[in-house]
């Protein structure tokens, strides 16, 4: 039996459905990432989750036990906020206590508590700072200690990283991975960056206009989009409509077909044999360790992915190259 | 540089223009004599001793203080959980409240306590001629400063997602609100009571027309001594100047310190 199970969730403002129909279950431990654009109503499930937000309809069940109507105090749900929402008046270590004192624990063990937190999420030394004196990571790890040291049964994770620079990112979202399975936590992740989502999830819910459109593990939702929004959100997918697909590939779809611009196989034309797709290149990117470039094949413009190997590899616009494009990497995806 | 010197020019001008009526009642107040003479005439500190040491005067002082001081607490009760209740669960309610709060400005105190008369001279609550109905009416002369100024105190503070985090640390509302909001609170609020007082210590035509003399505050006083010894009223003055300007320094300290 799943751990945490939710059916049928659904929260509206009026006439406006913020989501609907929300159903899934997580094993105990499991990370799970919500994944989807601004607005597409992620945040609001979560406060539902948490009980800050009543929702219009559906259950939620921790471990067979229903807390639907439970006040967000007796939930044993976790959260982090966007905005950390850490407590001004409080140090670091009055911040991290909060919880503990309100569960009326002995002055002793929660001494102990959050000195073992705050050590966990590697902020011993600043226990008598303010908030205000701390850096934005600094800030997230009091925020992530503070809903760790009352030991919750599920976490919730509210874009937690959004307002922190690229290279913290990358630091804490592996540190919270790993302290996550160190602890071995139920968690639920939301955020609009893919990239952070298939770095860090056992699965991935994504979400479009208030519904989840496929849940998988990072791999199956990446390679196998299921709809054509999932695609375009997923990274920078070629998407062609049934005109392009059956004159470039012979293949009739009823909606796109989807082609990750790294599993197109692109030959300078000296190279070419019989069955690949003659291209000209029409813009060229260099990305780093890859190099992005836009190549034009029958009137078909197509982004396609090439590793950054040797200088003299580079491709100059204008040159004449050929495609492969393997079958099993063509993915046709609903409209 | 000479524009500087210009708008400086400007700045002392001003201060000199503002400072030039209480230097005048200071000294007056100071003097023995000062009527058919350009300067005064001789130093004292007697009017200072005779105002202090009158029983009315105390007794006056300590009526003003009285109704202050009520009207401060009355104001922070109810005052203080209204702006957090209106933040924390009816937002919309924050432009009505903007709109309500100007309403004693919108009517003079002359209007009104005309009204005030008519309503409480007899009927239910005869409260004319008692410090209760001073209470009431002051309160809604800080409700302004105060509502102004705690909630720009809340808005500086997420008030919604705090509250949320509490309650998700296991903390009541009430709770919540205690350790985490009022904190935040504290130094707006004193700003906003410093502030209060001293306009309060000051207001005349409440006090006058509904209670007058039968629970005479300072201002009353002041206004019934008119036809006594200017030095003295001076005096008063200047002793009823000092306390505002001492408060108003702690109010602007606490101001300050706020925005820091």
């Amino acid at each position: 039996m799943s751990y945490v199970e939710v059916t049928g969730f659904a929260k509206s403002y009026g006439a406006h459905a913020v989501f609907e129909d929300i159903s899934f279950a997580l094993a105990k431990g499991e990370f799970v990432t919500l994944l989807g654009p601004s607005g597409c109503g992620k945040s609001t499930l979560l406060r539902c989750l948490a009980g800050l937000t009543p929702p219009d309809a559906g259950r939620i069940r921790v471990n067979g036990e229903d807390i639907t109507d439970a006040a967000p105090q007796k939930r044993g749900i976790g959260m982090v906020f966007q905005s950390y929402a850490l407590f001004p008046n409080m140090t670091v270590r009055q911040n991290v206590a909060f919880g503990l004192k309100m569960q009326k624990l002995a002055a002793d063990v929660v001494a102990r508590k959050v000195a073992e937190a705050l050590d966990l999420v590697e902020l011993d030394g600043k226990e008598h700072a303010y908030p205000a004196a701390l850096s934005g990571g600094q800030r997230q790890r009091v925020a992530l200690a503070r809903s760790l040291v009352v030991e919750p049964r599920i976490l919730l994770l509210d874009e937690p990283l959004s307002a922190l620079d690229a290279r913290i990112r990358r630091t804490l979202r592996q540190q919270i991975r790993d302290i996550q399975r160190r602890l071995d936590l139920t968690t639920i992740f939301v955020t609009h960056d893919q990239e952070e989502a298939l770095t860090l999830s056992d699965r991935i819910f994504v979400m479009d206009r208030g519904r989840i459109v496929q849940q998988g593990s990072a791999e199956t939702v990446y390679t196998r989009p299921a709809s054509e929004a999932v695609a375009r959100f997923m990274g920078h997918y070629n998407l062609l409509g049934s005109d392009e697909s059956r004159r470039l590939l012979g293949r009739e779809v009823r909606g796109h077909l989807a082609i990750r611009p790294e599993a197109i196989h692109l030959f300078a034309a000296a190279d070419a044999a019989p069955g690949l797709i003659p291209a000209t290149v029409t813009h060229s990117q260099l990305l780093g360790n890859v190099v992005r470039y836009r190549v034009e094949a029958q009137g078909t413009a197509l982004h396609v992915d090439r590793l950054n190997r040797r200088a003299a590899d580079l491709l100059p616009v204008g040159a004449e190259v050929a495609l492969h494009i393997d079958p099993e990497d063509l993915q046709e995806v609903a409209p | 540089m000479s524009a500087e010197r210009y708008h400086r020019g400007v700045v002392h001008l001003l201060v000199v223009l503002l400072a030039l009526p209480v230097l005048g009642t200071l000294v007056y107040s100071l003097s023995e004599r000062w009527d058919a003479t350009v300067l005064p005439h001789g130093l004292t500190l007697h009017w200072y001793t005779r105002l202090w040491l009158d029983e009315r005067f105390l007794l006056a002082f300590w009526h003003s203080l009285v109704v202050c001081f009520g009207t401060l607490v009355l104001s922070t009760l109810v005052i203080v959980p209204a702006v957090f209740a209106i933040h924390y669960y009816f937002p919309r309610l924050d432009r009505w409240m903007n709109i309500l709060i100007l309403l004693p400005f919108a009517v003079p105190p002359v209007v009104s306590s005309v009204g005030l008369l008519s309503l409480y001279a007899d009927g239910p609550l005869p409260l004319v001629g008692t410090p209760w109905i001073l209470l009431g009416c002051y309160f809604t002369i800080a409700l302004p400063f105060m509502y102004r100024m705690l909630s720009d105190s809340l808005r500086a503070i997420d008030v919604r997602e705090l509250v949320d985090a509490a309650h998700l640390l296991g903390a009541s509302t009430p709770r919540a609100f205690w350790s985490v909001i009022l904190p935040g609170l504290r130094k707006g609020l004193l700003a906003s009571l410093f502030i209060s007082f001293s306009f309060l210590l000051g207001e005349f035509v409440f006090a006058n027309m509904l209670v007058g003399s039968r629970y005479e505050t300072l201002q009353v006083y002041l206004y019934n001594l008119r036809n006594g010894s200017g030095h003295f009223t001076s005096a008063l003055v200047m002793s009823y100047f000092a306390v505002t300007f001492a408060l108003t320094w702690l109010a602007l300290r606490f101001g300050k310190r706020e925005a820091a």
